[in-house]
């Protein structure tokens, strides 16, 4: 059967039948509809690295994004709204990767561009930055920010230790449940000390150590709670998944962070200040940051 | 006086900040807080025209905000100073920033908003507003309050409003600049810049929506745009409005607002073919000459207006029925809605989301939510959503579902964590009990409740008392010895902690009880005090009261009450009758909701209590057992309430 021929597809196609003019309408209607999604998904992928701004209220993840943008503390409100801020690692840190390039390579440059993420450290606004937590799609790592001079007071340090055993519970869960046989990527979490300018902020060893056992508490007293509502109203049955999420190795013991490596997850230590004192200490965070690139 | 104005974004980060006297940042984050984030206060409005106001430490706060950019603008004065015109400043300067860093403000991928210049702008507007509050009792006061200002006129009416104070300084002007050319300049030269920059002062789209905006303007009042200049309404007339298209041409050589500072020379230029008498004039020596700072002023003003005025007709226009141009153009928008509606990028208005609001507050209501709440939900839903483009590909109906449940679990979620294990711990480290009570009304099953937070207790090897502190209903005490009994025989058999009941019998008084119970449980070292009270119809003016002695004596340090699942309505004036009823300074610290296993999914009544007074749920209780009790999975009853 030729092209040419009664009822070959090129004369259907141009023949008053029902099923061309449906195929045209089809066509005319849903192509610009694909055609702006595909242009749409093409637009936003944002394949730069990025790092998670997590923390308590008031612990100046806002102040370091700032100073990390713009080279000097904006002042800053609570937030309500979490903010994405594309950024070059200052100049004088070298990206990991980037050992082996030239200054003036353009790899180089983008090789120092990453995404900074701030999410709300309210209470009530924390689910933003959980569902960050739950698709970490690029996030290198992920900055605690913490207040140090809150932390030496009872309720700080509670409030900053449960927040941070979600944090670190939710990375373990992921990796726990990863399917694949090597396991998720690592993501790394710096605990980032800040206000280290204030007099009763406590020194980063001292830091960890409270937070350390703070977790402690927190995990056994979790794991005595009260089961939550989550299975029972949904009509499902309770008996089936008994076991409690417990946050590192099991035992009476008490926490360390060194015990996240099992799980994929480093936890690094670091004092600083964004404003006061002199000036500026940030240096070992971004040396973290650069590390991490 | 004002202390302090500051411009900031959702995310935190101040913009542009204007300080007079020094305010803590406390100041601002607990407006914040308690406003935007937790709805804690609602904020008052004197009348409903103005703006709602916040007071802290004798600092009141008024604020307004641009929802799709997320800005956020707050003058800050001393409670003591009465300022009535900070309403109409944030007006202003919302529009003024707005129109002058619109375009840098949506680059959402930077959180730097070059605005150093803005200042000046800022600095003029508190002049003029405070020059038009000092002349208050004069005629042009009078002008000001219009009889009747509703919301939509008072943005027609802004520029007008200036207007009076324009012809007052004018002689100030004249004088100042006392060469001969001023006449002549001073009646071409103010309109020229008015309108030739509304027409194209914003590229593109902005000048076709300011023509519109202004044609629909034009025909509400009748010469919004115009610069004020008295002289040239008069001499102009019906005329500028051709004239404009002309001079649009010349405007559109200058696309840069922010260089304000050049509009007396390059205008000046541009107007000499117009105005034959202006040839004469070397523009720039003529400009130089005329003391400069006070036309940078003026320039300022006029500049000013058309941004605001700008604004106010974009806004108005913002609506479809407004952007539409006849017949063909508003069967166009229609279907091109229609669109939109499915496809998303459609900017939402009151009246895009009046039918599906409607439909989610049914929803609500079905899911057992009190009216008032749901009301209350889909209010604060509109107000996130109003004037926001719905994303690509999603319906107006999706939009709004994402922003409900957004919204239901910031209302659930507590502000703090509610470890109670960890309360009780902290508490006995001062050597004393931890002393918890529970309120309710009449058979919603208070003690049963008591009883699984005391098994809940035992099983954590604590040291239990709990207190009979009702009554009043017979038969209440031994309802609680059957209880205690039960519990003793399960804490033997699983070795866990002691109970014990301390009763006193019937008509005693109930808070003299709780008190000797407390004092009993610290001699005889128990660490953990239970009071059960006696159920009272919310509506009880009688019985609420001596909830008041109650708490003077025993001193709890967490009081729960407990509600039906099954209540309804009457939730919420349950939740806030007993909130109040502690006296000053105190009230609920959580609920426990009892029988949510017998309603399915219609756990609305969840939402109903903690709208009514803020204040989390703590316990729920999912059974006939005393280890039916559960906490609170937000994400579970957020999905419930949805589905
Ligand atoms: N003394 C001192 N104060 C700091 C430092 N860093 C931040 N601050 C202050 O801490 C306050 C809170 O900082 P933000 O950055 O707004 O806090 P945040 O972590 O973003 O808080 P949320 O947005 O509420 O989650 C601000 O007033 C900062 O000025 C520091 O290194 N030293
Ligand atoms: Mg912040």
């Amino acid at each position: 059967m030729a092209w040419y021929d009664e009822d070959s597809w090129a004369t259907a196609a141009f023949a008053p039948r029902g099923s061309t003019i449906a195929i045209t309408f089809l066509l005319a209607v849903l192509l610009p509809v694909l055609l702006h999604q595909f242009l749409y998904r093409k637009a936003t992928p944002t394949t730069l690295p990025s790092f998670l701004l997590i923390g308590p209220s008031g612990s100046g993840k806002t102040a370091f994004l700032t100073l990390t943008e713009r080279k000097a503390v904006a002042q800053t409100h609570t937030s309500t709204a979490p903010l994405g801020v594309e950024v070059l690692l200052p100049e004088d840190y070298m990206p990991q990767s980037s050992h082996y390039r030239s200054p003036g390579d353009p790899a180089y440059e983008r090789s120092r561009r990453f995404l900074l993420l701030d999410t709300p450290g309210h209470g009530k606004l924390r689910h933003f930055a959980t569902k960050q937590l739950a698709n970490p799609a690029n996030v290198r790592g992920i900055i605690f920010v913490l207040d140090a001079a809150s932390v030496a007071e009872e309720t700080g340090l509670n409030e900053t230790a449960e927040y941070l055993h979600d944090v670190l519970l939710a990375l373990q869960k992921r990796y726990t449940e990863a399917t694949t046989s090597k396991g998720p990527k690592e993501i790394p979490v710096l605990i980032a000390a800040n206000k280290m300018d204030l007099f009763t902020a406590l020194p980063p060893h001292l830091v960890t150590q409270q937070l350390e056992k703070a977790i402690s508490d927190v995990r056994k007293s979790r794991a005595k709670g009260l089961k939550d509502s989550g299975r029972t109203l949904g009509g499902e049955d309770e008996d089936l998944d008994e076991e409690r999420e417990w946050l590192g190795e099991g035992g009476e013991g008490s926490f360390e962070f060194v015990q996240m490596e099992e799980v994929g997850t480093t936890v690094t230590v670091h004092g600083g200040n964004v404003i006061g004192g002199e000036s500026a200490d940030v240096k070992s965070w971004y040396e973290w940051i650069a590390a991490q690139l | 006086m004002l202390d302090t104005f500051e411009i900031l974004t959702t995310s935190g980060v101040v913009l542009w900040s204007r300080r007079y006297a020094s305010v803590g940042p406390h100041i601002i984050n607990s407006l914040i807080r308690d406003v935007f984030i937790e709805e804690r206060v609602q904020p008052q409005t004197e009348d409903s025209g103005s703006k709602p106001t916040y007071r802290k430490e004798g600092y009141t706060l008024k604020w307004t905000t641009v929802k799709d950019l997320g800005l956020i603008f707050v003058a800050v004065y001393q409670s003591l100073v009465h300022m009535t015109w900070v309403d109409k400043l944030l007006d202003n300067i919302r529009a003024l920033f707005v129109g002058l860093y619109g375009e840098q403000l949506e680059n959402k991928k930077s959180s730097v908003v070059n605005c150093n210049k803005f200042a000046p702008y800022f600095e003029r507007q508190i002049q003029e507003l405070e020059g038009q509050s000092d002349g208050g009792s004069s005629a042009t006061g009078a002008k000001l309050t219009p009889p009747s200002s509703t919301d939509n006129e008072s943005a027609d009416e802004s520029v007008p409003k200036i207007n009076p104070l324009q012809r007052q300084q004018k002689p100030l002007y004249d004088t100042s600049a006392d060469s001969t050319p001023v006449p002549t300049p001073d009646t071409s030269r103010p309109t020229t810049p008015a309108q030739s920059h509304l027409l194209t002062g914003k590229a593109g789209p902005g000048a076709k929506l300011s023509r519109r905006g202004k044609k629909k303007a034009a025909a509400l009042n009748s010469a919004p745009v115009s610069s004020g200049d008295e002289a040239s309404v008069k001499r102009k007339g019906k005329a500028s409005t051709k004239k404009n298209r002309v001079w649009g041409d010349f405007g559109a050589e200058e696309e840069d607002p922010s260089m304000v500072l050049d509009y007396s020379q390059s205008d000046l230029r541009d107007d000499a073919p117009e105005a034959e008498a202006l040839e004469a004039i070397d523009p720039e020596s003529w400009g130089s000459r005329t003391g400069k700072g006070q036309f940078v002023l003026k320039d300022l003003d006029l500049e000013m207006d058309q941004i605001i005025a700008e604004q106010n007709a974009k806004s108005q226009s913002g609506t479809p029925a407004a952007s539409g141009g006849g017949l063909v153009g508003s069967s166009l928008g229609a279907i091109g809605g229609l669109f939109r509606n499915v496809v998303g990028g459609k900017t939402l208005t009151d009246e895009d989301l009046a039918k599906p609001l409607k439909g989610m507050e049914e929803h609500l209501l079905k899911k057992n939510v009190a009216r008032e709440a749901a009301v209350r939900l889909c209010e604060s839903v509109k107000r996130d959503l109003v004037g926001l483009k719905t994303s690509s590909f999603t319906t107006v109906e999706s939009t709004i579902r994402t922003s409900m449940e957004k919204a239901l679990t910031k209302i659930l979620t507590p502000t703090s964590s509610l470890d109670l294990l960890r309360e009780i711990t902290t508490v006995n480290t001062s050597n004393r009990p931890y002393v918890l009570s529970i309120v309710g009304v009449n058979g919603v099953g208070k003690s049963t409740n008591l009883s699984k937070i005391a098994f809940f207790l035992l099983q954590n090897h604590h040291r239990v008392l709990i207190a009979a502190a009702d009554t009043f209903r017979s038969g209440a005490v031994e309802q609680l010895r059957v209880h205690v009994r039960n519990l003793q025989e399960l804490s033997k058999r699983e070795g866990a902690g002691h109970v014990d009941l301390f009763e006193k019998g019937y008509g005693k008084d109930a808070a003299n009880i709780a008190a000797d119970a407390v004092a009993h449980a610290a001699k005889e070292g128990f660490n953990v005090v239970l009071i059960d009270t006696a159920g009272r119809r919310h509506n009880d003016q009688r019985l609420m009261s001596s909830l008041e002695k109650f708490a003077k004596l025993a001193k709890p340090d967490k009081i729960l009450m407990v509600g039906e699942a099954l209540v309804g309505s009457d939730s919420v004036a349950q939740a806030r009758n007993f909130n109040q009823s502690f006296g000053p300074g105190r009230g609920l610290d959580g609920f426990v909701i009892s029988k949510c296993d017998t309603v399915g999914d219609m756990v609305g009544t969840l939402v109903s209590m903690v709208h009514a007074t803020g204040i989390p749920v703590v316990f729920l209780g999912v059974g006939q057992h005393y280890a039916d009790l559960r906490g609170l999975n937000v994400g579970s009853v957020c999905r419930l309430l949805m589905s």
